[in-house]
C-alpha cells in the first residue's frame, strides 16, 4: 500500500449522507428533542453542528459557545456565528470565566502555572455546561472529536470528548477539512488552524510538532497494521517519529475506554457485559 | 415444480431485540409482496431480532420449529407463500448453544433450516463468541424448485455455495447483514457465486443502523450468467420482485459448463493444503 494523500480521499457525498443518517437515527431512537454541542468556532465543532442541522433541523441543534477570558478571540465567535447563520442552527453564548475563577479560588492545590491541568479544567467545565443543557432540554450531547485527535489522545479525558455520540470520530482531521469544504462551510473555518483553546496561543500542530497531513498518513498506516519502518520509509520520515506517534496511540487507550475494573463476578461492566447500545 | 417463479427481496430494517415488531414488519411485507404476485419472500439475516443483539441473544434465541417459526408458518399458510428469514436458533438439546439460522417456511408449514457455517469473528463481528457453526448444506425441495440457503459471510467461501448447488439447489438464497464498508465485496461475490455455479442467486441484505453499523441494503436477484435481474435500493427499506425462469440455467450451463468440468480429485489436495496453511 502506498501512503499518499489520496488514500484519505472518500466519497464526500456518501460520507455526508452517512453522518446525517447516523445523527437522525440516533436522535429518533433516543427520543431526544435535539442535539447540543460545544461550539468553539473551530472546524470540528462547526462541521458537526452543521451536519446535525442538516440531519435534524437547525431548530433542534444548539451550539453552545463557551468562551473564557484567557483564550477568547472574536474570530472564534465570528466563525461559530458564520456557521450557525449558514446552516440555521441555534447558538447561545455563556462566558465561563466566573465559573473557572470560582474553581481556581476554591481549590487549595490549584496552581496557575500548571497550564495542562488548568486547561483540562476548562474542557471539563465546558462539558458540564453542555451536559446541563442536554439534561434540562431533553437533548443529546454530540461530540466533535476527530479520529486524529482521538487516536493520539489529544483531548481531555471526560472533557471535550464526553458525548453521547461522536459523528466524525472515524474521520481524520484532514478528512474533516474536506468534508467541511464539501458541505460548504466558509473557507476561513475550513482553513483555520486547530486549537483546543486550553491556553492562550495554543495551536494543535505546533504543540504536536507535526502537520496533520503527515500525522494522518502515519495514523492511516498504523490503522492498517503497517510496520513503523514501512511507514517511515514511504513518508521519508524518521522511524523515531513514527514510533513516537505509535507509542502515543497505544498508550492513550485508557482515555478512550470505560474505566478499568478488576474482574470479580460473572459478567463485568466494560469487559464481558455486552449489550447493544440502542435496544428498545 | 414450477419453472417460473416470482421472488420478493424484502429489504427491511429491524428493531433490535424486538421480535414482535419485526414479525409485524415481516407480515406487512409478505402481504404486500403477495399482492404483487410473489411466491417466495426473502428477509435478511437475523430479521427476527436485528443483527446486533450481543448478550441478549440468549434471551432471544428460540428452537426451530418454535414459537416464532410457528407464527411465520401460519403466515405462509395464510398467504400461500414461501418465506425465508433469519433468527438465532437455540439447540433443542442444550440451554445456551445457539446457531445463526435461516428458516424456510411454506404453504404446508415448516420446510427446513440452515445453520451458518462461516461465522465472522473479526473487525466488528463477534459471531463465534455466540454461535456454534453449522456443518450441513441447506437444500430443500419445494414446489418452487430446489432452494438452497446460505448466510452472509458464507458467500466468501465458494465451497458453501458449491455444495449447495451440488446438492441440487437451482436457486441459492443468501440472507445477509452486511455493513456498508463491505459492499464492494458482496457485489462482486454474489455475481461470482451465481456464475460459477450456474444458478440463480437471491441476496437479501439488511438496512438501517444498529450500534453505529450502517447496513447497505442493495439486495439483488442474479441470473446464472451474473446479470442482475432486479436490485433494491441502497441504504433504504425496499421491496423488489423479480422473476426466475429455471429454463434459463440450461443455456448458461452449456455455455460455461462449470459443473460438468468440476474436478473432484482436486478436493483432496485442496483439503491437505488448507490443513497445512
Amino acid at each position: 500500500m502506498k501512503l499518499k494523500p489520496s488514500v484519505l480521499d472518500l466519497k464526500w457525498t456518501e460520507v455526508e449522507t452517512k453522518i446525517r443518517r447516523f445523527i437522525k437515527d440516533y436522535v429518533e431512537k433516543s427520543e431526544a428533542k435535539g442535539i447540543v454541542l460545544g461550539l468553539s468556532g473551530g472546524i470540528d465543532s462547526c462541521t458537526v453542528a452543521s451536519l446535525a442541522a442538516l440531519a435534524i433541523g437547525g431548530d433542534k441543534t444548539l451550539g453552545l459557545l463557551l468562551p473564557e477570558q484567557e483564550t477568547f478571540t472574536t474570530k472564534d465567535v465570528e466563525h461559530a456565528e458564520l456557521a450557525a447563520e449558514k446552516f440555521g442552527f441555534k447558538t447561545e453564548m455563556i462566558d465561563i470565566t466566573p465559573t473557572l475563577k470560582a474553581f481556581y479560588d476554591s481549590t487549595p492545590i490549584f496552581k496557575t502555572t500548571d497550564k495542562l491541568c488548568k486547561g483540562n479544567i476548562k474542557a471539563r467545565t465546558r462539558m458540564i455546561y453542555v451536559y446541563y443543557y442536554a439534561n434540562r432540554l431533553g437533548m443529546l450531547v454530540c461530540g466533535a472529536s476527530d479520529k486524529s485527535e482521538t487516536m493520539i489522545g489529544y483531548f481531555t479525558k471526560w472533557g471535550d470528548v464526553a458525548a453521547d455520540i461522536s459523528p466524525i470520530m472515524d474521520l481524520y482531521k484532514t478528512q474533516v477539512r474536506k468534508l467541511a469544504q464539501h458541505i460548504g462551510l466558509p473557507k476561513e473555518i475550513v482553513t483555520k488552524q486547530a486549537s483546543p483553546a486550553l491556553w492562550p496561543g495554543q495551536l494543535a500542530e505546533e504543540e504536536l510538532g507535526i502537520k496533520y497531513e503527515t500525522l494522518d498518513l502515519i495514523l492511516y498506516g498504523l490503522e492498517r497494521f503497517m510496520k513503523t519502518e514501512e511507514i517511515a520509509q514511504q513518508l521519508g520520515a524518521k522511524k523515531e517519529l513514527i514510533n513516537k506517534i505509535k507509542l502515543r496511540w497505544v498508550s492513550m487507550e485508557h482515555k478512550r475506554r470505560m474505566p478499568l475494573t478488576t474482574k470479580m463476578q460473572y459478567r463485568t461492566v466494560g469487559a464481558d457485559f455486552r449489550l447493544p447500545r440502542t435496544l428498545h | 415444480m414450477k419453472e417460473r417463479i416470482k421472488v420478493a427481496l424484502a429489504q427491511i430494517s429491524c428493531k433490535q431485540g424486538d421480535k414482535a415488531e419485526n414479525i409485524r414488519k415481516i407480515e406487512d411485507n409478505v402481504i404486500k409482496a403477495k399482492q404483487q404476485g410473489a411466491e417466495l419472500i426473502i428477509f435478511p439475516e437475523f430479521s427476527l431480532t436485528g443483527y446486533t443483539v450481543r448478550d441478549c441473544v440468549y434471551e432471544l434465541a428460540e428452537t426451530i420449529p418454535g414459537h416464532s417459526t410457528t407464527v411465520l408458518e401460519k403466515l405462509a399458510k395464510k398467504t400461500g407463500t414461501y418465506i425465508v428469514f433469519g433468527m438465532p436458533e437455540l439447540s433443542e438439546k442444550t440451554q445456551a448453544t445457539i446457531y445463526n439460522a435461516a428458516v424456510l417456511v411454506g404453504p404446508d408449514g415448516f420446510v427446513g433450516k440452515y445453520r451458518k457455517m462461516y461465522l465472522p469473528t473479526h473487525s466488528v463481528f463477534e459471531e463465534k463468541r455466540y454461535f456454534r457453526p453449522g456443518c450441513k448444506a441447506g437444500v430443500f425441495d419445494t414446489k418452487l424448485g430446489k432452494i438452497g440457503l446460505i448466510i452472509c459471510y458464507d458467500i466468501f467461501f465458494p465451497e458453501v455455495s458449491r455444495l449447495t448447488r451440488l446438492k441440487g439447489a437451482q436457486l441459492i438464497v443468501c440472507i445477509s447483514a452486511s455493513p456498508a464498508t463491505r459492499r464492494t465485496f458482496f457485489e462482486t461475490l454474489t455475481a461470482a457465486r451465481a456464475i460459477e455455479n450456474t444458478a440463480f442467486l437471491a441476496y437479501v441484505n439488511l438496512v438501517g443502523i444498529e450500534d453505529g453499523l450502517q447496513f447497505w441494503g442493495g439486495s439483488r436477484l442474479i441470473a446464472p450468467n451474473g446479470k442482475v435481474l432486479v436490485k433494491a435500493k441502497y441504504d433504504e427499506e425496499d421491496l423488489v420482485i423479480g422473476e426466475i425462469n429455471y429454463a434459463d440455467i440450461r443455456p448458461i450451463e452449456a455455455f460455461v459448463p462449470t459443473l460438468k468440468d468440476l474436478r473432484p480429485e482436486l478436493f483432496d489436495e485442496l483439503r491437505e493444503a488448507a490443513e497445512r496453511l
